[in-house]
């Protein structure tokens, strides 16, 4: 299992230890992560929504980077996986869009050709490591309750992130991060709104307190289901239900003390790996209480 | 270069109105007077220039729950994009939004690599990020018309 290791902008720069995370949790699972000089995927919710041609352009260098390589890139956040794959199924299927594209790469000696595949981590662990090799590597359980939240960019639009795993509906509904964390013996539950968005989307480009209030309702369904962890697969995600827990609290008389996990932490975790190489000083809503009381 | 038709104008009209899209979304939820199936209607009726210029259209979180919902299948959140594409082209792109742009236009990242995130990334273990090659990416969006849009 070799990858392309695709770190996008958030996780190495504001989450470093996510990252630090991932790569020993990929070690210890037999996944190669190679480095490569990427830029920003580029992100769909900011670029895209700028300038489709630009956002395609970037999207295109990156996935001709890996493709040089001959290797499938692997992707540690929604909005990463979001834009790569709809930017390769866009241009595998529009050969005149795809030749502008090559043009503008030409003068740096890239091109897409649309050969090599791009994968969430999530889709890595259940599917290339197996839930299987992931049970066998736990050494500790934790009883804590998990509400997992997957986010939108992961899977939707379904026709874009999962066009062969499609129900008779054209639908598509998550269940990696259940059956991962299932395997380490977590406890995931259920909660109302379990698969809407986070917020995050519209707190970037305007306005930030009306993004909490999305994160809000579903921190609130959380707790009704007296959720003690929260667990994403994206640094997006993270941070809009870490620092959104903390900003409510302060502003509106909340009480939110879910901590926030992205899984490699989790899994981590599970595996017995120090909890410092783990970079849980970089959350803002505090594991430690969890931690020390009845979890472990 | 020519944008990409992201959405069927055809399918546009139809749209019954039903409000489903707006009812099962986070945006309109939190945001007084976004309302994506508003916005198509006065598309249609009235034009784009009609629906660009308020910055609300920007709230779209671009979750896509609309379009899973849409009994019609219209793909309401690549309107969305589109519209706001065009509103770009036309200058009006919120602060953090041109910010972030920026960003990427002068270091490749949409955030900022500080000397505090190389310390924080040392003592974790993990090596400085890859410099991204500027001269190429700068290349690149020069070409498609970005650099013009946002420089
Ligand atoms: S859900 Fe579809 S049909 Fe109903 S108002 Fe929205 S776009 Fe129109
Ligand atoms: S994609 Fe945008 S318009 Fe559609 S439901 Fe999500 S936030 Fe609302």
């Amino acid at each position: 299992m070799r990858y392309a290791f695709f770190p996008g902008c958030m996780m190495p720069v504001k989450y470093p230890g996510h990252e630090s995370a991932t790569r020993i949790i990929a070690e210890m699972l037999g996944i190669e992560l190679v480095d490569m000089p990427f830029s920003c995927c580029s992100a769909p919710t900011l670029l895209r929504l700028v300038h489709y041609e630009s956002w395609l352009a970037l999207a295109a260098r990156n996935l001709a980077l890996a493709e040089q390589e001959g290797l499938n890139i692997l992707t540690v956040c929604n909005g990463c996986a979001n834009t790569l794959k709809e930017a390769a199924l866009v241009l595998r299927n529009d050969p005149a869009l795809k030749k502008k594209v090559n043009e503008v790469l030409k003068p740096w000696g890239k091109e897409f050709t649309g050969e090599i595949e791009v994968k969430h981590l999530l889709d890595v662990l259940r599917d290339d490591v197996g839930v299987e090799a992931i049970r066998s590597k736990t050494e500790k359980t934790f009883s804590f309750r998990i509400g997992i939240h997957y986010g939108c960019h992961l899977f939707r639009p379904p026709r874009i992130m999962y066009p062969d795993r499609l129900s008779p509906s054209k639908h598509f509904l998550p269940t990696q991060m259940d059956e991962i964390l299932d395997a380490t013996g977590m406890n995931p539950v259920q909660y109302n709104r379990r698969l809407l968005c986070c917020g995050s989307g519209l707190g970037t480009k305007v306005d930030l307190d009306a993004a909490n209030q999305i994160t809000r309702e579903k921190l609130s369904h959380m707790a009704d289901k007296d959720v003690q962890a929260i667990c994403v697969g994206c640094p997006s995600c993270f941070e809009q239900f870490d620092r959104g827990q903390v900003i409510l609290n302060r502003k509106e008389n909340c009480d939110y003390k879910m901590p926030v996990f992205y899984i490699t932490q989790l899994l981590g975790l599970a595996f017995g790996v120090p909890e410092e190489k783990l970079g849980f000083d970089q959350h803002r809503t505090k594991v430690t209480a969890l931690l020390d009381g009845g979890g472990r | 270069m020519k944008r990409p038709g992201l959405f069927n104008e055809e399918l546009l009209y139809e749209c019954y109105q039903c409000a489903r899209c707006t009812g099962s979304c986070p945006a309109a939820f939190a945001v007084d007077g976004f309302n994506p199936r508003n916005i198509l209607l006065t598309y249609l009726r009235l034009g784009i220039e009609a629906v660009i210029t308020d910055e609300k259209l920007w709230c779209c979180t671009t979750c896509h729950v609309c379009e899973d919902r849409c009994p019609q299948l219209i793909d309401v959140a690549d309107l969305l994009c589109s519209l706001m594409n065009e509103a770009a082209m036309q200058g009006h792109i919120p602060e953090k939004v041109r910010a972030s742009a920026e960003m990427i236009l002068r270091t490749g990242r949409a955030l900022l690599v500080s000397r505090r995130v190389d310390s924080i990334r040392e003592k974790l273990g993990l090596k400085p990020l890859p410099e991204v090659p500027m001269e190429e990416v700068e290349g690149i969006l020069d070409q498609t018309g970005m650099a013009v849009l946002i420089g």
